[in-house]
């Protein structure tokens, strides 16, 4: 029975690594960009909803604001500082974000302190659920329904709308793009802030969960590269398998091994890579 | 060839440099690190600049070098150079490992795993406390003695980093002269070209990956002597994170580059971190605004100095030094 929670919270946790890779996943297919200022989103929705939350504001409106802030500062980013880099080779990219990231973290500690802090669970979902003889927070079981409506509603988007078929085609060829009357660098600017934003709103989510901390940003970070070197960059079903792996092996794992959960994510991914170099769905 | 980036001067540099610290800096401690950080940055160096493999796990070897010195002088009480022979071994065997993995992926492919694996070794750490020490890190380390005298004064430390950095950088400067370089700068410029003539460029790449990590990993010995502890924050993904950008901001054309983004970054830290304990903000600032406006690194500024004063080529077009081709 503790292994069916385990499998329950990390299908929770999973969710969250899909997010947070999907993000990644979106940004790098339309820009051929690694954002590894990606983490540090993370760690600024968590912080703004505990900021928000912790100023009384009730938590379903923090989380939506908290993700819209990072999203609007991802993409005023973009538009003054990321455009203009694009062109340089790969390393410039991760010099210019990870300097972003580092600016990012310590910027929180600045404002918000070094210790972090805790998030209560909206009013509503402090609770548990029996589950037999055995109980369950509320809070997360909603992380898993929401996180799955909004994994269907992302497939929706980036898969059946007009606006999803821009992005794949400005991934194809931005070029083109531009040939067919589309103005490429608004859309860059719009889908790194979407991608940020997702980020920012798995911090959001996580924050009730896990706390917040300034580190957690790195530690996110890491995490969605293990998820989408295992299930391939700019796949979305492989980004929803990968991240449901990764986080099941973490939670599975704290119950039988709880000092090695972590570490058991990074075991996984080498073994994925010496046997299956190309990843779990073997595109890229 | 710029006459800075021949290797007679770059050597020329080095001995300089050795000479120079200790007229300019009152801290001998600084002064050790600065070249033991230089040999570290070289090493990356020939990952990023003669390879153009961006890794971002150079920190796991610094990191293995600190605990092979902390776990065989002060368990096994083995003499210095036979512990700092083994980091040479484990951390060329551990890199080697490493390396093999990660270039079973390309490009930023290749960059991730590199991070990811710095992630591995670091809960490695965290996990088996018992080997090292786990957040408390390996105490009491030892100096070296030589003559029967231990090197407890910083500057005599220095004397015996400065010999080791002088031999490691002039090894480094002849392998990357070697046919060995050459073709690792082949593999560089056009990967399918160099396997094409013949070379087996995925041998060539974990064998940059070994030498590379032999390097870091003696370099950690040396600095966990240094301070006397094997910490945790010797294989933190921070200390990945800080090779890499002292590497980048010295610029990877030269090695002597390395040199100066080690001692760049150090002079910097030590001087603004005792102003401002969030100074990393401004360094993070300074990465956006090399990236912007000095993409060939400080090495770069004196490659056109250089060529100002004696007339010569100017400096080329930045190298593609990118995990692109990796």
């Amino acid at each position: 029975m503790i292994y069916l929670f385990q499998v329950l919270n990390g299908i929770g946790i999973g969710m969250l690594y899909f997010l947070l890779a999907v993000g990644l996943s979106v940004i790098f297919g339309l820009l051929q960009f690694v954002n590894f200022a990606h983490g540090a989103f993370y760690l600024l929705g968590a912080y703004l909803t505990y900021d928000l939350t912790s100023r009384g504001l009730s938590f379903w409106a923090a989380m939506p604001i908290a993700t819209l802030i990072v999203a609007g500062a991802a993409a005023l980013i973009e538009a003054l500082l990321l455009h203009r880099i694009y062109k340089l080779p790969h390393s410039f990219h991760i010099l210019v974000t990870v300097g972003l990231a580092l600016m990012i973290q310590e910027l929180t500690i600045i404002v918000w302190g070094p210790l972090g802090g805790s998030v209560a669970p909206p009013a509503g979902l402090t609770g548990v659920v029996m589950l037999g003889d055995f109980i369950y927070p509320q809070y997360r079981l909603f992380t898993i329904a929401f996180t799955a409506v909004l994994a269907a509603l992302l497939w929706w988007l980036l898969e059946g709308t007009r606006l999803g078929a821009v992005v794949r085609g400005g991934s194809e060829s931005s070029d083109n793009m531009a040939l067919l009357g589309y103005n490429t660098l608004r859309i860059n600017t719009a889908v790194f802030g979407f991608g940020a934003g997702l980020a920012g709103l798995a911090g959001a989510l996580a924050a009730p969960i896990r706390g917040v901390e300034p580190f957690m940003g790195i530690e996110a970070l890491s995490v969605a590269f293990v998820v989408v070197v295992i299930g391939g960059m700019g796949s979305y079903t492989g980004a929803l398998v990968a991240g449901l792996l990764v986080g099941v092996t973490q939670s599975v794992m704290a119950a039988i091994w709880p000092e090695g959960a972590r570490l058991m994510i990074y075991i996984g991914m080498a073994l994925v890579i010496a046997l299956m170099p190309r990843g779990l769905l073997g595109r890229a | 060839m710029n006459v800075v980036n021949k290797p007679v001067v770059q050597f020329g540099l080095a001995l300089l440099t050795v000479a120079v610290l200790p007229l300019t800096l009152s801290s001998g401690i600084l002064a050790s690190e600065i070249l033991i950080f230089a040999m570290v940055v070289a090493a990356c160096n020939l990952l990023l600049g003669y390879t153009g493999l961006l890794s971002f796990g150079q920190g796991i070897f610094f990191g293995v070098g600190s605990y092979v010195a902390g776990i065989f002088l002060t368990r096994f009480d083995l003499p210095v150079p036979v512990v700092l022979a083994a980091s040479l071994v484990l951390g060329a065997a551990i890199a080697a490992l490493v390396g093999w993995l990660s270039i079973r992926r390309q490009g930023v492919y290749f960059v991730m795993l590199t991070l990811a694996f710095a992630q591995m070794f670091y809960f490695l750490a965290y996990t088996f406390s018992g080997l090292t020490g786990g957040d408390n890190g390996l105490l009491d380390i030892p100096r070296p003695t030589v003559g029967g005298a231990a090197l407890d004064g910083p500057w005599s430390y220095y004397v015996y980093v400065a010999v080791c950095f002088v031999v490691v950088f002039g090894l480094l400067l002849v392998a990357t002269q070697s046919t060995f370089g050459r073709t690792l700068i082949a593999i560089r410029e056009n990967e399918s070209r160099a396997a094409a003539i013949g070379f087996p460029t995925r041998l060539f790449k974990i064998e940059a990956f070994a030498i590379s990590g032999a390097v870091t990993a003696f370099a950690g010995a040396l600095h966990a002597m240094l301070i006397g502890v094997a910490p945790l924050s010797n294989i933190e993904y921070h200390i990945s994170e800080l090779i890499l950008i002292m590497t980048i901001i010295g610029g990877s054309s030269s090695l002597f580059g390395s040199v100066l983004g080690a001692g760049f970054y150090l002079l910097l830290a030590d001087t603004l971190s005792a102003i401002w304990p969030r100074w990393l903000l401004l360094l993070g600032l300074c990465l956006v605004l090399v990236a912007l406006f000095l993409q060939r690194g400080i090495w770069g500024l004196v490659e056109r100095l250089a060529s100002a004063v004696t007339g010569g080529p100017g400096p080329a077009a930045p190298a593609a030094t990118s995990g692109e081709e990796a």
